[in-house]
């Protein structure tokens, strides 16, 4: 074998890389880097004729955000558990995270078996559709009634919505894959399970995890918004202390901080996504 | 691997398929159809498309059920998908997930072959079919001729006695097809005619089953309305299909085909023209 060939034939390796390369490039590309001064450079204007109580500056939102992430003491005048950012944020973030490994988990398992068992499917799908066009935040109220103002009822919320998303996601990967490969398989000799570990779960993982992507961006606001409607900490919580104390400045300093972890969340499961689907050129 | 006892290879008692229609009609695909083929034959079933030969293979593959008869494989009834018959699709049905070996191992991994020795039988076959430089590669990276060359190595690297090919070869264009074809031939050919395994391989291409079959069965609405010998010697280039013989035959197929008439192309109306 040439080198040539080689090169050739194998040039699938460096094309990986040059495109995680490039995702990095993109993030800095110059359009966005000036599109994002374009934005501050606005906002500042707007402070010079607004007053801080309606538009705080830029430069004070993230002192605020330095300053409040370690302590912010004020804040347990008005009744958050944790008298800094960090600690609301963690709270929120735990939450998050099991609502999506729960939601998912239940999502994937049900949209499989939905896309391969008609009756399952004739079941599950009636209750997932209506779940899916209803605003699942109505349910809130509901929640807070029997869970109260802990942890379970923001959770239920967020893992009823990423595993309605969920559902929707595995179950058309599965339902489009093409059945020449599980015919393939079964002429090959493959038992059921193998056909599932070996055929069914890899085939369908771009897309689920282009769902899971989706629902975790979903995920972070309808949390937040579930902890402002009732809640001890939190994001949501804060935002809602906030709100009453007329604050824009710290209100901004948070919805920045829960911006950017949503943004390095996302940033690390689409790598996440890219090296699990090296097989597939689109996933990339 | 030959034992004469075991002559009838496969053998197909009158065997019907019928299927129900989207409107309800219920539409004969295999009709009564009863074959007998030999161990190590290479038979060709030939016939227009919607006559039933892909049903046919389906079933000899285990996929689809008869809905009367039998099917046996050396000499045992068939229930299901069975390790002995490997299968060929039209379709590329090289899985995308996995590297080219691993697809070429992936039957024998399914009955627990030890690692190091799937994998020595894996890299035999992808030499034998010309892509020993690919292995690692993933089957996006290859063109369909490669895939279908992936395709074959996993089945021979298998190990089963039967062979069924989905008219294989059908989505390839003319140059991949013939090299395709004795790419097929040699691996089939490979151990001298004891170790030859019997191969049932669906197509429409009459040139395709004259070049490769020992044996042409022709299908018609369901029904097998012709079997034919081909006994020129292999391998068989352009000049084989010119024998007298050989153009029998092409032409026995071309009339069941309903082609033959058309022999004499009749001269095209220059009106007939603006419409196609």
């Amino acid at each position: 074998m040439t080198s040539a060939e080689q090169f050739k034939i194998l040039s699938g390796a460096p094309a990986v890389r040059l495109s995680r390369l490039k995702i990095v490039l993109a993030a800095l590309d110059p359009l966005r880097v000036a599109g994002m001064v374009l934005f501050v450079v606005v906002w500042q204007v707007l402070t010079l004729g607004l007053p801080a109580i309606i538009l705080p500056t830029p430069l004070g939102v993230v002192r605020r955000l330095l300053s409040d992430f370690l302590s912010a003491p004020a804040l347990s005048y008005y009744g958050v558990s944790e008298a800094n950012l960090y600690g609301n944020l963690i709270y929120t973030t735990e939450n998050v995270a099991i609502a999506v490994t729960i939601g998912s988990a239940i999502g994937i398992l049900a949209g499989l078996l939905s896309a391969r068992f008609g009756l399952i499917r004739a079941i599950i799908d009636p209750v997932m559709m209506t779940a899916g066009t209803v605003p699942i935040l109505v349910a809130a109220p509901f929640l807070l009634i029997w869970f109260g103002v802990g942890r379970a009822s923001a959770v239920c919320l967020v893992i009823f919505y990423v595993a309605v998303i969920l559902y929707v996601f595995a179950q058309r990967a599965a339902t489009n894959l093409d059945p020449v490969y599980e015919e393939s398989a079964r002429t090959l000799g493959a038992t059921p399970r193998r056909m599932v570990r070996d055929i069914l779960i890899p085939a369908t993982v771009p897309e689920i995890l282009g769902g899971l992507r989706i629902a975790l961006a979903g995920a972070w606001g309808l949390e937040a918004v579930a902890e402002l409607l009732g809640s001890q900490s939190g994001i949501g919580k804060v935002l809602e202390v906030l709100a009453g104390a007329t604050d824009p400045q710290g209100i901004m300093a948070t919805l920045l901080m829960l911006g950017l972890t949503a943004i390095i969340v996302d940033a690390l499961a689409a790598f996440a996504v890219a090296r699990t689907t090296k097989w597939n050129a689109t996933a990339l | 691997m030959y034992n004469p006892a075991n002559s009838r290879m496969i053998e197909l008692v009158h065997v019907n398929r019928v299927f129900q229609r989207a409107d309800g009609q219920m539409v004969k695909a295999v009709d009564d159809v009863s074959i007998v083929i030999k161990e190590g034959e290479f038979v060709c079933l030939v016939g227009p498309s919607g006559c039933g030969k892909s049903t046919l293979l389906q079933m000899v593959a285990g996929l689809i059920e008869p809905s009367d008869g039998d099917i046996a494989v050396a000499g045992k009834e068939i229930s299901g998908p069975g390790r002995e018959r490997g299968m060929v699709f039209q379709k590329d049905s090289v899985f995308p997930w996995m590297r080219v070996i691993d697809n070429v191992e992936y039957g024998l991994k399914c009955r627990d072959v030890p690692t190091a020795e799937r994998r020595d039988i894996a890299r035999t076959y992808l030499e034998r079919v010309g892509l020993a430089h690919v292995e690692k590669a993933w089957p996006r990276e290859l063109s369909g001729g490669m895939l279908k060359r992936v395709a074959i190595a996993t089945v021979f690297a298998s190990g089963g006695s039967v062979l069924l090919l989905d008219e294989p070869f059908g989505a390839l264009d003319y140059v991949t097809r013939h090299q395709l074809q004795s790419v097929l031939l040699d691996l089939w050919n490979e151990g001298g005619s004891a170790a030859r395994r019997t191969v049932l391989f669906v197509t429409h291409d009459v040139d395709e089953a004259l070049a490769l079959a020992d044996r042409i069965l022709v299908f018609h609405s369901g029904r097998k309305i012709d079997d034919l010998a081909v006994t020129a010697e292999r391998p068989r280039f352009t000049d084989s299909l010119l024998l007298p013989e050989m153009v029998a035959i092409k032409h026995t197929l071309l009339a069941h085909l309903g082609l033959e008439k058309r022999a004499a192309p009749p001269k095209m109306a220059a009106g007939e023209r603006t419409g196609s």
